[in-house]
């Protein structure tokens, strides 16, 4: 009685490890960012550095992570943390005078009702170029609560990604902050 | 001027709102109540309770979800004012001579309604952008002698003063990530209050301080005292100038008072 149980039990767990294979190797099993575990993105982590892990130690050129903007959540704000570097010295605008994405990733163009007199009454949408964007994590720090809305989050790209057997970003993550799942339930 | 951090009060659970009334007594708005500190005393309100305000008369307002609940100096409910269009979400209450004004953070206004309830008209919503601009979720203003309404615009870093009418009058403050005397971040100040001159709050990093009615920094009464990720940190002012802060992180209320030097 216990043999048959332990062997059903090891068959199960065989067929499991199978099936995830398979799925796997049909690319139905993808590598994903868990924000909540991200430095750069995961709340009550206020004034430390990004991290650009996910840059440095991808095997993909530039990385296969990339930031995204969450339009739904963005607050489209005329001083956005993200794209300006806001310590930057003032300009004739009222505005930072720096960027702050190194690689210049990010543009902006004024929505709905636009007031040409006066930059600060509008909307912005904020546009991630990823074509751009190497996932250095800068504007994602920058944009989480409570100095931002945490509209921009860090993202792998499954069209880039090679969905290597154990991610190089995840072998030198501090956090564990890369994890395997079903794409159905990935972002 | 100069202040100094004379006291903490443990707010023992969520801390939206507070208020001091004329006697110095000090109100919060927190959880589904109505703290009144000093009496030790706590009035439920029938929904989670997000501002509160005294009136010149005694009586206590608290801005909730669609509704605002009107209690006597005792604590027994007196009015409920509801609806869910005007009062989306009161996140501030105040008082001109003849108007009840309510900040409903969900429609970036604020509603001025007559002693009775009847609605009369909205401040701030008059603009481009159809509202305040607050991706902080809050609206919050404080009023002067004269009945002039002084509204946080946090996403223009600016606070303005209106007409109780709803008519613009100009604004104080600007951007600045460096210089103390402008406002940081994407949107700052979160919280303002009117007593002698405009006192405001700010997020990221968090920061108290004053300023005359020109707009000139008088004072940063306060930045390190606060947890880092606190935002929309109330702010009130007694008669005798201290000034009272809600940490939203520590759940505690940090008062300042001015020292002369």
């Amino acid at each position: 009685m216990s043999q048959d149980l332990t062997r059903r039990t090891v068959l199960a767990v065989l067929a499991g490890g199978a099936a995830f294979l398979v799925k796997k190797a049909n690319g139905q099993i993808v590598w994903q960012v868990n924000a909540s575990r991200c430095i750069n993105s995961r709340l009550f982590e206020a004034g430390v550095e990004a991290c650009n892990l996910c840059t440095t130690e991808c095997v993909v050129a530039l990385s296969a992570v990339r930031a995204v903007n969450e339009y739904s959540k963005c607050g489209r704000c005329n001083i956005c943390p993200a794209y300006f570097n806001i310590t930057s010295a003032v300009n004739e605008l009222g505005q930072p005078s720096e960027k702050l994405c190194p690689r210049d990733a990010i543009a902006r163009k004024a929505i709905g009702k636009v007031d040409p007199e006066d930059p600060a009454n509008n909307f912005y949408e904020y546009i991630i170029d990823e074509e751009k964007c190497d996932g250095c994590g800068k504007c994602v720090m920058k944009c989480k609560e409570p100095l931002g809305l945490g509209s921009i989050t860090l993202r792998v790209r499954y069209d880039k990604c090679v969905n290597c057997n154990y991610c190089s970003i995840l072998k030198a993550c501090p956090q564990n902050a890369l994890m395997q799942l079903p794409i159905d339930q990935a972002l | 001027m100069q202040y100094r951090h004379v006291q903490v009060i443990d707010g023992k659970g969520a801390l939206r709102g507070i208020a001091v009334d004329g006697n110095g007594q000090l109100y919060a708005a927190g959880d589904s109540e109505i703290r009144v500190f000093d009496r030790n005393e706590r009035w439920p309100t029938s929904r989670p309770a997000h501002a509160v305000a005294v009136a010149s008369d005694g009586s206590v307002y608290a801005g909730e979800i669609g509704q605002i609940e009107i209690f006597n100096g005792a604590g027994k409910l007196l009015h409920t004012w509801r609806d869910e269009k005007l009062l989306g979400r009161v996140t501030a209450i105040g008082f001109t001579k003849d108007s009840v004004l309510a900040g409903d953070a969900a429609d970036r206004a604020i509603r001025r309604f007559d002693r009775g309830g009847k609605f009369l008209n909205n401040i701030g919503k008059d603009s481009a952008v159809n509202g305040l601009l607050i991706p902080n979720g809050v609206v919050d203003f404080g009023v002067d002698a004269q009945d002039t309404i002084y509204a946080a615009n946090p996403g223009k870093h600016r606070v303005e003063r209106y007409t109780a009418g709803g008519e613009l009058l100009g604004h104080i403050g600007r951007f600045d990530g460096i210089d103390p005397a402008g406002f940081t971040g994407c949107c700052n100040p979160t919280n303002v209050a009117i007593r002698d001159g405009i006192y405001t709050t700010e997020k990221a990093g968090p920061r108290v301080k004053a300023y005359d009615f020109s707009g000139k920094l008088l004072a940063v009464i306060a930045t390190d005292l606060f947890d880092a990720n606190c935002k929309n940190m109330d702010i009130a002012v007694d008669a005798r100038g201290r000034v009272y802060v809600v940490d939203t992180v520590k759940a505690a209320i940090f008062v300042f008072e001015p020292v002369k030097v």
